[in-house]
């Protein structure tokens, strides 16, 4: 055996675990996803299912759930965005100086990302309790009315999107802390020669230098803010009145406790198909003005 | 910060250090592919409980519980009465809190045709594993089913036929803190008896009482649990009233869950929240300090109070509807049935009858502190537990009512919790009418 082969060959087999689980984890279960997305598949009774053509995609338009769920998945993503990536940026602009405790403030902020998500939210509802929380306690103090949070149909799901932002921030603002050590400190330098004041040295230096990392980022948090669930599931269970139901909770919810597997399948292929969608467009934009 | 420090930051928080050369790390990294490689090929081709003589059964409990460890003693006891004729094994499977893991795991089992021979399941999922035909009936075995509450039959029954049978009981009441009802001038001997229930009237009366009394909420009905709860709390309102979710023969909803019944009674639930009596985001544990003079809870509210030596508490039973005046009150549990694939019916069948025995019912109330699901065991347990358990045993009954037997359970109560939860906006949702009319169609589109 000749060494180009031998490497290949080990090549294939460093491969293999991670070609293993995402074929057994991700491949196949999406194709099985699309294959009963067409068919009635009941989970109690796999053997009876039956192949019904778009039957399933028609009902989807005239599930009225499902449309809302749409809509609130928009207005998340809408309003999580700019907080999220806004919070973790001016996060990481604070930790980028040398300054005391710096060590401390890393951590801090980064914390929630190492939390999981159902202690964050279990957390936050005993913060926002309308009557015993703390947030209300001090809302109370300082002269304002108590909040029903959570337990407003107008409010819940913007409380849902600044507990999100205020957990996945902490990891958005690692990769724009590495993105801002990557500006070659000569650039600033030499705006210092110009005489540039710091609000132009950040929109026209760091800025401009920060797309590509900024680009990235933007792209993973539209994909992870689409995957909303846990947060409405042990905060809101979807309520009050589904104005916190989202997608991915609503296929879970259809898929495992009213067991239509074959219903909830071409939900997953038609939500799968939307965000792919987004995502072009998405990528297509940003690839026009240039990286 | 130098590039220097995020990258080491980075390293600490993602990777740790490894030490070795490059050939160390190479051979390290071959033998941990190779093991994970192994480990999947070995998970994914492991086989099914073995298929040998003794009956298999699956429960939802921990061995660690105390229900667990009734379980097991039982399968004991039956392993000793018919040793050398039939034999048990069990296996423990905990649920987690929602339910999730165990049925995951009997789904899981059913498309891999793996099922045990006698399963535990919970009461709503009696009609849809039966309508699946995954569950077999298990009337012929059964020979004390004249001792079994009338809220157990209906629970297990599907189509006619028995599927499954509860092992013990569940029941909500309105506990009541005696030292705040005396402060607003309640006179505790007036208050009401599973005999002479309130109706939703005098129900009210006392509610206006005590909030004028306290200025604020006084009972908490658990609104804030958005889960099963709304749908097995609130439907008894229903019942009493004389309404249901859906006809009797299951086909529609409509003229039933939006006649003047449904209206009736979901008008009492909103006038809960709107006339400031409850509050649909209660302080936890709000009762046990102080802070609630009512609150629904059941036989694990007992046990939760037992930590409040402070609070003197009694029950009462759930208010009726004016109307007919009627007793109905929560019930439901988890229950055993026999899977419709097993190979031996007649030791399955016998184990079953056996684990519902008054004795093995005795011994899992008395172990877990749940109700009792048969008058006999109602009889060995009364002298045992206090005198608020026997408010509920004897609530119980008296007039526990099922939960609908339906397949489509799940999405029925969901939609019946939305329907509680919704009321509760009084602002929004003024027209229960429109609302319920609402709720019919979405209802009637799972029917179909």
């Amino acid at each position: 055996m000749n060494t180009t082969k031998k490497e290949s060959l080990a090549a294939y087999g460093f491969l293999a675990p991670a070609l293993l689980l995402l074929g057994l984890f991700l491949v196949i279960p999406a194709l099985l996803a699309i294959y009963y997305a067409f068919t009635d598949y009941y989970l109690l009774t796999p053997d009876k299912r039956q192949f019904v053509g778009l039957a399933n995609f028609i009902e989807i338009f005239k599930d009225t759930i499902f449309l809302q769920s749409l809509k609130n998945i928009v207005v998340f993503v809408l309003c999580v965005i700019p907080v999220q990536v806004g919070a973790a940026l001016g996060l990481a602009l604070l930790i980028n100086k040398q300054r005391r405790g710096n060590i401390f403030f890393k951590v801090a902020f980064f914390a929630p990302v190492v939390l999981s998500l159902v202690v964050i939210s279990v957390l936050w509802l005993y913060l926002l309790n309308p009557s015993e929380g703390l947030i209300n306690s001090l809302l109370v103090n300082i002269g304002f009315d108590a909040q029903p949070f959570l337990s407003s149909p107008k409010q819940a799901m913007y409380t849902i999107v600044f507990v999100s932002a205020w957990q996945g921030a902490g990891y958005q603002m690692l990769i724009f802390l590495a993105g801002l050590q990557n500006i070659p400190g000569t650039v600033y330098e030499a705006a210092k020669i110009d005489g540039v004041s710091k609000w132009q040295n950040f929109i026209y230096i760091t800025m401009p230098l920060l797309k590509p990392t900024s680009i990235l980022i933007m792209i993973t948090t539209l994909i992870g803010a689409f995957k909303l669930i846990i947060q409405p599931m042990v905060m809101t269970q979807g309520g009050p009145m589904n104005s916190t139901i989202t997608p991915v909770y609503y296929i879970y919810q259809t898929g495992f406790s009213d067991r239509l597997i074959g219903y909830s399948s071409a939900m997953t292929v038609l939500f799968g198909i939307v965000i792919a969608i987004v995502t072009l467009i998405q990528s297509k934009v940003t690839k026009e003005e240039n990286i | 910060m130098k590039p220097d420090d995020i990258y080491s930051f980075c390293k600490q928080l993602h990777y740790p250090r490894w030490g070795g050369t490059i050939k160390m790390r190479k051979i390290w990294i071959s033998v941990v592919c190779a093991i994970i490689t192994s480990l999947i090929i070995a998970g994914c081709s492991q086989k099914g409980s073995s298929n040998d003589d003794a009956v298999s059964v699956w429960v939802h409990t921990s061995n660690e519980t105390p229900e667990g460890k009734a379980m097991q003693k039982i399968i004991d006891q039956f392993n000793e009465k018919y040793k050398g004729e039939y034999e048990a094994k069990i296996e423990f499977i905990p649920r987690s809190g929602s339910g999730g893991g165990y049925e995951d795991k009997i789904n899981a089992a059913l498309t891999t045709n793996t099922l045990p021979d006698v399963l535990t399941l919970d009461g709503p999922n009696t009609a849809a594993y039966a309508e699946a035909g995954m569950i077999a009936p298990i009337d012929e075995y059964l020979t004390n089913k004249d001792d079994l509450l009338p809220s157990i039959i209906q629970q297990g029954t599907y189509d006619g036929k028995m599927y499954a049978v509860g092992y013990s009981e569940s029941g909500v009441g309105v506990f009541y803190n005696k030292q705040m009802l005396k402060d607003a001038g309640v006179d505790l001997t007036t208050l009401p008896t599973v005999e002479n229930p309130w109706d939703w009237n005098q129900f009210i009366d006392l509610n206006e009482k005590l909030v004028k009394k306290f200025d604020r909420p006084v009972i908490d009905m658990g609104f804030n649990d958005k889960s099963e709860w709304l749908m097995y709390a609130f439907t008894p309102f229903l019942w009493s009233q004389g309404g249901n979710i859906v006809s009797e023969d299951g086909a529609t909803a409509n003229g039933v869950f939006n006649n003047e019944n449904a209206v009736k009674t979901m008008t009492f639930i909103q006038d809960m929240i709107k006339k400031g009596y409850s509050t649909i985001s209660p302080v936890d544990k709000g009762f046990n300090t102080g802070e609630y003079a009512l609150k629904f809870g059941g036989s694990w509210t007992i046990a939760e109070m037992e930590e409040y030596p402070d609070v003197e508490y009694g029950i009462m039973p759930y208010p009726t509807s004016p109307d007919t005046n009627k007793l109905v009150s929560p019930s439901g549990s988890w229950q055993y049935a026999m899977s419709a694939t097993s190979d031996k019916k007649e030791a399955a069948g016998t184990l079953i009858d056996f684990m519902t025995s008054t004795e093995s019912l005795t011994e899992i109330t008395l172990a877990n502190s749940v109700l009792p699901a048969a008058y006999s065991v109602i009889e060995e347990v009364k002298d045992k537990v206090s005198d608020e358990m026997n408010i509920l045993i004897e609530q119980n009954a008296a007039s526990a009512h099922a939960r609908p037997v339906l397949p489509e359970y799940p999405q029925v109560s969901r939609i019946f919790q939305q329907t509680v939860s919704d009321v509760t906006y009084y602002e929004e949702n003024a027209n229960i009418q429109t609302l319920l009319d609402d709720k019919v169609t979405q209802i009637d589109k799972v029917l179909k």
